[in-house]
């Protein structure tokens, strides 16, 4: 299973996207600052715009979703129960987990957009797919809940998840880490190897790199691990 | 065209003189196919299907029950359709607060502007907004239809309002009262005062009859 960017190449006014990359199996992180072109590389990758050059290969892809960054734009139901059965999933299921089942007959809209992220992912990641883009899924939920996410995303065993995200603090154990960088995807590598090419390399871990304490990963855990090691 | 000034004065006219009669929305016509970049727009007629719509089924009811005239609206409100499309897509931030500026000064100027620009924002990002609500149905393994009409306007209306509520807040929060001063700056080019000439000959032409012109036997 695998999806194959060859020399693909997005464009608009001042703005270029570069990218020659294949991503297989695993949990990938795809950083990069606001405008770099995260969304429209994943928007390239779910095949819903074409890009100028270059084509996009599927490999034993079968099923798709991507995650926009703004949970509204997915909204179909005029209440909540109706939302989750747009998701093929049972209200009965899944709102008591999120403390929602008292408000099933309530527009989704009415919900804050945290609490609205939040049921969206549930939804999304209630279900298997083969290939799974996340846009900036951290954005809107508070530390708790970024937490709960990172778990979720950890636990996924099943197809290639890409996650689209400029998060700095609260990041999963990735297998494989890319960044854009002046209209480029370039390919970082694996950790902890890769954490060496990021450029967009969070600050706490830029930090435990130049105290000699390369953590393994980018997890909290991995993080707090390496934090505690002691030199040999 | 780079000039709001040309582009607005000549949209004003160009849309009155389609309106009134089809000499002028030919006129009209040929000016646009002329002067407006043709492809570009035509890439974006997806945008006023749903009016195109509309104005055809407005237009047949008025043939059929007024006895005429349908085919003659329709024509006329194509052509002014085809106007705006080329006035949308020339829009540049920032257009209408120069131009509400320039002509009615720092302060009424200055807010009729700044509205005008405000709305072409929201309209530009509704559009956006609808394309990503399409999309997302999409994804869930759903065709497009009617039903998702009163979800999709109720998304699209929520996000206006929560903009709208950001901005205000934005507003007060910089200290906004009312109005504001701009030096407007404007450039053009030879071929759109050209434009703008051409677009005065085609309101003339509604207006006096070509055989006003010339001798005719």
């Amino acid at each position: 299973m695998k999806i194959s960017l060859h020399n693909i190449r997005a464009a608009r006014q001042n703005w270029s996207l570069e990218a020659d990359a294949t991503f297989t199996e695993g949990l990938h992180l795809v950083s990069g600052d606001v405008g770099s072109g995260k969304s429209t590389l994943a928007l390239l990758m779910a095949q819903q715009t074409d890009p100028l050059e270059g084509n996009i290969h599927r490999e034993d892809i079968h099923s798709m979703m991507l995650s926009f960054q703004f949970p509204e734009y997915h909204v179909t139901g005029l209440t909540i129960a109706d939302e989750c059965e747009s998701w093929g999933l049972e209200p009965d299921t899944i709102l008591p987990s999120l403390g929602l089942n008292l408000r099933k007959d309530d527009s989704p809209l009415s919900l804050s957009r945290g609490e609205l992220k939040r049921f969206h992912l549930t939804c999304v990641l209630a279900k298997e797919y083969d290939l799974l883009l996340l846009d900036e899924p951290f954005s809107s939920l508070d530390c708790y809940q970024k937490t709960c996410l990172r778990t979720q995303l950890e636990t996924r065993s099943h197809g290639i998840t890409v996650i689209f995200s400029h998060e700095q603090a609260i990041l999963p154990r990735v297998s494989h880490i890319w960044e854009i960088e002046t209209g480029k995807l370039i390919d970082c590598g694996t950790p902890p190897d890769a954490l060496m090419q990021w450029h967009h390399i969070p600050k706490i871990i830029r930090n435990l790199i130049k105290s000699g304490k390369v953590p393994k990963n980018i997890s909290p855990e991995d993080l707090e691990e390496a934090a505690c090691r002691t030199r040999e | 065209m780079q000039d709001p000034r040309i582009r607005v004065f000549s949209g004003i006219i160009l849309s009155l003189a389609a309106f009134i009669s089809i000499p002028g929305a030919a006129a009209v016509f040929i000016w646009w196919l002329i002067f407006t970049p043709v492809r570009t727009q035509l890439k974006r007629i997806r945008l006023v299907i749903f009016m195109v719509i509309v104005i055809a089924l407005f237009s047949l009811l008025l043939e059929l029950t007024a006895g005429g005239g349908g085919i003659s609206y329709f024509t006329r409100m194509m052509v002014i359709i085809l106007i705006g499309m080329w006035m949308f897509t020339e829009y540049q931030p920032g257009d209408f607060l120069k131009l509400g500026t320039w002509l009615f000064g720092d302060r009424t100027g200055f807010e009729l502007g700044m509205l005008a620009d405000m709305g072409m924002q929201s309209l530009s990002q509704l559009n956006l907004d609808f394309d990503r609500i399409r999309l997302a149905v999409k994804l869930k393994g759903n065709q497009w239809s009617i039903r998702n009409l009163v979800p999709a306007t109720l998304v699209l209306v929520h996000g206006a309002l929560m903009r709208a509520e950001t901005t205000a807040e934005l507003l007060a929060i910089r200290g906004f009262t009312s109005g504001g001063s701009l030096n407007p700056e404007f450039s053009r080019t030879k071929k759109e005062v050209i434009a703008g000439v051409f677009a005065i000959v085609a309101g003339l032409i509604t207006v006096f009859p070509v055989s006003e012109f010339f001798i005719l036997s």
